[in-house]
């Protein structure tokens, strides 16, 4: 691997348990600086879970979990300074304007209103939102949100990055930009966590591609060691394969059937 | 943002704080971020007269909804001057000011308590949980103060002239541990339902709690001028072992210690919990913090176990009510709708209460200026009339939702004509709403007046009917559940006038046929002839869009 050997995250034999049901089974994790981690999984593997657990959001957990050398606990929370987070659900104060929203969370990492404030304009800017600004984030669209919880998540510069399904919603070209954002942020030694369900776009981003299934990694490389360890062309397929999902003709068959009728 | 004054205030603390390890630059951005929020969000008590005025300078809903417990607050008067019971008096202080603050915080500000974004947006940035959680206990502490002054400062002034500064002292203690034991017994109450139920189970009751706080608001008014006339002040009240389940009843109990010299075993063992019972919730409270705070991960989770099973009878009355496929299904429809949305149950089921209020408030003024016999062998039973003064309001309110964006489907599916979805909803709304206060109503009537009246009962429920349908004119032009209710406009006006006129030419009609012989029967069948054919006109006519 051609990454500077920095660890920035650690995790060892990380396991979590909600209630009898036991959703992480001991994940063994190294992540480099520079690195883009494509973390998937189907529904329910325990990808949030890891991502709560490395933010500092769930702290029954057993194992061990270090960013950037400290270890994660509820104590601590100097670490999440180089921390920015794009949340899967589009959860924000939507009853603020996106000025009021930016310039707080810029706040609270510790920056003075006017930066931040210039900052986010700019960024609005380069999306195209400056005109609502100064409206209230309750009247955006779908994309709108996703693009001030992007900047939300970047304005302070951070050295890690976790992003869950952060292109829902965004036009094409957007997401081109936001592409090309990650590749630059990542050649500039950036790290980011990468998790989705859209395969393609995992498969173009990551450098390395993570797949949980049942709170367990079951793969671990990047697109090509995959591909040979598989023998498949795409990594929709790969993904196929290894979480052993193969009957996707016969359920799509029998749905087209029932939409029939007969 | 703005920069409040109680965030002024709070900044003279602020070394206190930070002795405790709290990052107070960090909190005090936190609650300016708060109160910018709250004072976006229409307070309950406000809901009945909701005028959006677009682009107006930003003001604090809560600050002006203040000014209306402030008025509230005469009707606390005569409690601290009048009679000579200290213990009752104070007692019903308490109470009332007990039930106004905790209606108000759990309508108001259980979003605070149960904001799950909190955690997501907060936690994930440089903030310890500590500093969050003092912040929302000083917001929460914040409202509490103003909104405690705004209800008792007026009777407490009132209250310290009449009977001096132990007074003062006394009322202002009390309520401070009044103000703790409420927000505790709060969470502790959310605490119980989020174990048993899931969310949406929550939110149906804070719901409910907000709907009862507007009808005590509205009724409220109703007795505030009376306040003086309603109160028995001379009772006698002697303390005994079932108070010991009332807690405004401790709160009331060292005001007759201490400014009367009323000893008795009973009154110091209740100031003693007055004081005591606060302070251990306080502990209990600290304890539970954690587990409550998982349990409210279930306000996020959608747990869809429970099924509401279709009832044999609603099936029968769609298959007897609808005339055709369509107005089936869109009855159904619109029963999901109106029973699920709370939205529409805030801003209906208040007017509901008080349609179920209004005919008796008019009536008591009667019989306090005669008797009773004289009330019964009246025509004041044609104050049934009064109930039907909520139908204009909320057959207007049918055209809102607030999930309107998913009226699309009306388009996109091929119906012919979209007369069966209004007047599916109209019937539902007569059914479901409008019927079962009209028969409480209607019995309470028959137990006053005897069983004469049943038949003007009968023609008063035809007549709400035709008169649901003559008010339908308000909808024409526009779907059932297909507007923001962010665009209903103030419920008055003209309109409204003209239509509350119908309610009287209605009634003057009623009352001409009961002075004729067999005139109120003859009354009905002519009224039952009219609707149906008022109805199928509507149905081609006004409902068709």
């Amino acid at each position: 691997m051609e990454t500077i050997d920095e660890v920035i995250v650690a995790i060892k034999d990380l396991e979590m348990h909600y209630g009898v049901k036991q959703v992480l089974k001991g994940i063994n994790l190294t992540v480099y600086r520079g690195q883009i981690i494509g973390y998937i999984g189907p529904n329910g593997a325990g990808k949030s879970t890891t991502i709560k657990i490395m933010l500092g959001l769930e702290s029954d957990y057993y194992g061990k979990v270090e960013i950037f050398g400290e270890k994660v606990s509820e104590k601590n929370m100097e670490y999440k300074r180089k921390i920015g987070y794009v949340p899967e659900i589009a959860e924000l104060y939507d009853n603020l304007t996106a000025q009021e929203y930016l310039t707080f969370i810029g706040e609270l990492y510790g920056m003075d209103v006017e930066t931040v404030n210039e900052k986010a304009e700019k960024l609005m800017r380069v999306f195209g939102l400056e005109n609502v600004y100064h409206s209230r984030i309750s009247s955006y669209s779908k994309g709108m949100r996703q693009k001030v919880l992007i900047i939300s998540s970047l304005l302070h510069n951070p050295d890690l990055l976790f992003l869950d399904e952060p292109l829902s919603g965004l036009d094409a070209n957007s997401v081109m930009v936001f592409k090309e954002i990650l590749a630059i942020l990542a050649s500039q030694g950036k790290t980011i966590f990468y998790s989705s369900h859209i395969m393609d776009v995992v498969e173009k981003i990551s450098n390395r591609i993570i797949l949980i299934k049942d709170g367990s990694i079951v793969a671990d490389g990047s697109f090509n060691e995959l591909k040979e360890q598989n023998k498949e062309g795409t990594l929709e397929q790969i993904f196929n394969q290894l979480t052993g999902f193969n009957e996707y003709k016969g359920l799509a068959e029998e749905f087209v059937s029932i939409v029939q009728g007969d | 943002m703005k920069n409040f004054q109680s965030l002024k205030f709070l900044d003279l603390f602020r070394g206190l704080f930070e002795r405790f390890g709290i990052n107070y630059p960090i909190m005090r951005k936190i609650l300016a971020v708060k109160f910018t929020m709250d004072g976006r969000r229409t307070p309950t008590i406000f809901n009945q007269q909701q005028a959006k005025k677009k682009k107006k300078a930003e003001e604090n809903g809560f600050i002006k909804s203040l000014g209306i417990y402030g008025l509230f607050s005469i009707i606390l008067i005569p409690f601290v001057l009048l009679g000579n019971s200290l213990f009752y008096q104070m007692s019903i202080f308490y109470g009332v000011v007990m039930f106004l603050v905790m209606t108000s915080m759990i309508s108001d500000f259980s979003n605070v308590l149960l904001d799950v974004r909190d955690k997501g947006i907060l936690l994930t940035k440089p903030v310890d949980k500590k500093t969050l959680n003092v912040a929302k206990t000083i917001h929460i502490c914040i409202y509490l103060f103003f909104l405690t002054v705004a209800l008792t400062a007026l009777p407490i002034i009132v209250g310290t002239y009449k009977n001096g500064l132990l007074f003062f002292l006394l009322a202002l203690v009390g309520l401070i541990l009044v103000d703790l034991f409420i927000v505790v017994l709060t969470a502790i109450i959310y605490y119980f339902i989020l174990r048993f139920f899931d969310g949406e189970k929550l939110k149906d009751i804070i719901n409910y709690v907000q709907i009862g706080l507007s009808i005590t608001i509205a009724v409220g008014y109703q007795l505030l001028a009376r306040a003086f006339n309603i109160v028995d002040l001379n009772i006698t009240f002697s303390p005994s072992w079932w108070q010991f389940f009332l807690p405004p009843i401790w709160f009331g109990a060292p005001f007759e210690l201490l400014l009367r010299q009323h000893t008795s075993m009973y009154l110091v063992i209740f100031s003693l919990l007055a004081l005591v019972i606060p302070i251990i919730a306080i502990f209990i409270y600290v304890r539970m913090m954690p587990t409550f705070e998982r349990n409210l991960q279930k306000l996020s989770n959608e747990s869809g176990t429970s099924r509401r099973i279709e009832r044999k009878w609603k099936t029968w009355l769609i298959s007897r009510l609808s005339r055709n496929r369509e107005e089936r299904v869109f009855f159904r429809f619109a029963d999901h709708m109106m029973r699920n949305e709370r939205e529409f149950r805030l801003k209906v089921y208040p007017s509901l209460g008080l349609s179920l209020v209004f005919p008796f408030i008019f009536m008591f003024n009667e019989i306090q200026q005669n008797s009773f016999e004289h009330l019964a062998a009246s025509k004041w039973y044609l104050a049934i009339y009064f109930s039907t003064m909520m139908i204009p309001n909320a057959v207007v309110m049918l055209k809102f939702s607030g999930k309107y964006k998913g009226a699309w489907v009306f388009k996109t599916t091929p119906l012919e004509s979209l007369a069966p979805l209004t007047s599916a909803a109209l019937k539902v709304f007569i059914i479901n709403l409008f019927l079962p206060v009209y028969v409480i109503l209607g019995a309470v009537f028959i137990g006053i007046f005897g069983v004469k009246v049943i038949d003007d009962v009968l023609v008063v429920f035809v007549t709400a009917i035709l008169y649901t349908v003559i008010c339908s004119n308000y909808l024409k032009g526009t779907l059932p559940f297909s507007e923001s209710f962010e665009d209903a406009q103030q419920s008055g006006g003209v309109k409204m006038i003209l239509a509350f006129f119908f309610i009287g030419i209605f009634a003057g009609i009623h009352f001409a046929a009961t002075l004729i012989p067999y005139g109120v029967m003859s009354y009905f069948i002519l009224l039952l002839a009219v609707v149906w054919v008022a109805w199928r006109q509507a149905y081609l006519k006004i409902w068709d869009v």
